[in-house]
């Protein structure tokens, strides 16, 4: 499998000092699905920004099919933490912003898009205004916007960390479908382990600053996944291996040990925080 | 329904019996025209005077069009460069600033020494005092975006006139439309100043001239027409709002801070 992303000792200090990232590196094959999950703050949505060419490296290289990211790049499409969509715009034209920016014919993608807004089931709401949709409905119209342009490479920033459990639960889902029918390079980034386990192939844990990357694991649960693979021991097997890795990292502060229920209870809790 | 009607029949029914007040205390207490002319003195005055009226009306109408004008593309065009030049945002807007605090009326008649009696010193005058707001308005709507949007915009390849046309002129409209409604009222006051220093007509004039005659129902008159003229044109432009900038929820009257 070709690498589509090399991140390649990869650190960021800040201007102010502050180290981000210490020293990161891993391969992300080509039509691979990967999750970067840590703590808040951990510098992983840092990782992914210097991916996608808004941010640079203090140290290390980033290189896309080979080739050194320098800046944003036509191959990649990000989605970030908040849909951001633009106001002003209906969803279709939301959706074919990057069209624009690229300077392509809007008239060819005017199928595509529609296309895309009917696999995630927004057809009806092409012509509306995104302050008329849900929360859920417009990080589903960002999720067209980064894929109009057919992009190889798809960045996922906490993409559902704004929505509810069950939204988060079904975009998850829908994320999946949309991968098995596009197949492409996904970085995603997340503080859920439930989520990293169900969407991915191989899951990095990051630690705290200055980040590294504290265990990557290889999940080989069978494909197409449903949402009741969360309930499975394979799946919760996952889970547990990963929570360890947080834990170690001191990702969840300690409970007294006057309280080993808890304690257990806060092990199957969703999130690393 | 109940709150449109609350939105619009209050302030009507309490402007239709402030005037029946007024006529009703000035006809009890014989209160003189000089001093305090009744409503329907002012009415009966406007209809019968319409043709001096119109006749001064005209030139202090497109004086104010124009001088708004200006404002708003004088002030459109300083955003943009306060928003993109450095050596404008430090070194110049500072000082238009603190210009601010110079009463702009106050320096009317120097302008008649420098520009005349005619046009150009009362656009001047306009354009001096209702440039600020919308400049200032503009830019803050240039640069109120917020950084997730221009990360977005960068991501998918977006160069810095793609980045200004599509996204900070459309983000910046409604600001824009703050700034206008402002600036209209203030250019009527900059026309009107400008006119009471020095002009041969126009409203500011004819106010001057009944003043100086204590024709205090025509003065009166030529208040009220005044104020329609500065309603109409706020109006006009509130209007245009609402077609320009569709994707905002359209507040209603008063609606703020009653939810």
């Amino acid at each position: 499998m070709a690498e589509a992303v090399t991140i390649d000792r990869v650190r960021k200090v800040y201007a102010s000092g502050l180290e981000a990232i210490r020293d990161v590196s891993f391969g992300v094959g080509e039509g691979e699905f990967v999750s970067v999950l840590g703590p808040s703050g951990c510098g992983k949505s840092t990782l992914l920004m210097m991916v996608a060419g808004l941010l640079a490296p203090s140290g290390g290289e980033i290189r896309v099919d080979g080739t050194p990211v320098r800046g944003p790049r036509r191959e990649i499409g990000v989605v970030f933490q908040s849909p951001v969509l633009l106001p002003w715009r209906t969803v279709l034209d939301n959706v074919l912003l990057p069209i624009e920016m690229l300077r392509l014919g809007r008239s060819q993608y005017l199928e595509r898009a529609r296309q895309l807004l009917a696999m995630v089931k927004l057809d009806d709401f092409a012509g509306t205004l995104p302050r008329e949709l849900s929360g859920g409905m417009r990080q589903r119209a960002s999720i067209c916007r980064a894929l109009i342009h057919d992009p190889e490479i798809l960045l996922m920033d906490e993409p559902f960390s704004a929505l509810d459990a069950l939204t988060r639960d079904q975009m998850g889902q829908e994320l999946l479908r949309i991968w098995e029918h596009h197949r492409k390079t996904v970085i995603f980034v997340t503080h859920s382990i439930r989520e990293a386990v169900f969407l991915s192939d191989r899951v990095f844990v990051m630690g705290h600053r200055p980040a590294t990357i504290v265990q990557a694991l290889a999940v080989t649960l069978p494909r197409p996944r449903r949402l009741d693979i969360e309930e499975t021991d394979d799946f919760n097997r996952y889970v547990g291996v990963l929570r360890k890795a947080i834990d170690s990292e001191g990702g969840v502060a300690p409970l007294p040990n006057l309280l080993p229920g808890l304690r257990r209870q806060s092990r199957r809790s969703e999130t690393a925080e | 329904m109940n709150d449109r009607v609350r939105g619009v029949g209050l302030p009507i029914a309490v402007a239709v019996l402030t005037l029946l007040a007024w006529e009703g205390l000035v006809r009890t207490l014989g209160v003189k025209a000089v001093v305090l002319p009744a409503p329907s003195v002012i009415v009966r005055v406007l209809l019968t005077r319409s043709d001096l009226m119109l006749e001064h009306l005209w030139p202090t109408f497109y004086q104010i069009v124009l001088g708004f004008l200006i404002s708003v593309g004088g002030g459109i065009l300083v955003a943009v460069l306060i928003t993109y030049s450095r050596i404008v945002r430090n070194g110049f807007y500072p000082l238009i600033v603190v210009s601010q605090i110079v009463p702009k009326v106050a320096v009317a008649p120097l302008f008649v020494i420098w520009f005349g009696m005619g046009t150009p010193s009362r656009l001047l005058l306009a354009f001096l005092v209702a440039f600020f707001p919308m400049t200032i308005n503009a830019a803050h709507g240039f640069q109120s975006v917020d950084e997730d949007t221009l990360r977005m915009a960068r991501a998918y390849m977006g160069g810095r006139w793609q980045i200004f046309s599509k996204i900070r002129v459309p983000h910046a409209l409604p600001h824009i439309f703050s700034g206008m409604k402002i600036s209209i009222t203030l250019a009527v006051i900059g026309v009107i100043v400008a006119e009471f220093v020095a002009s041969q007509q126009g409203i500011g004039y004819l106010i001057v001239f009944a003043n100086g005659t204590l024709d205090t129902p025509l003065m009166m008159a030529a208040i009220t027409a005044l104020s329609l003229m500065g309603l109409a044109l706020y109006a006009i432009i509130a209007g245009l709002e609402r077609v320009v900038v569709y994707w905002q929820a359209p507040s209603e009257p008063g609606a703020e801070g009653m939810a």
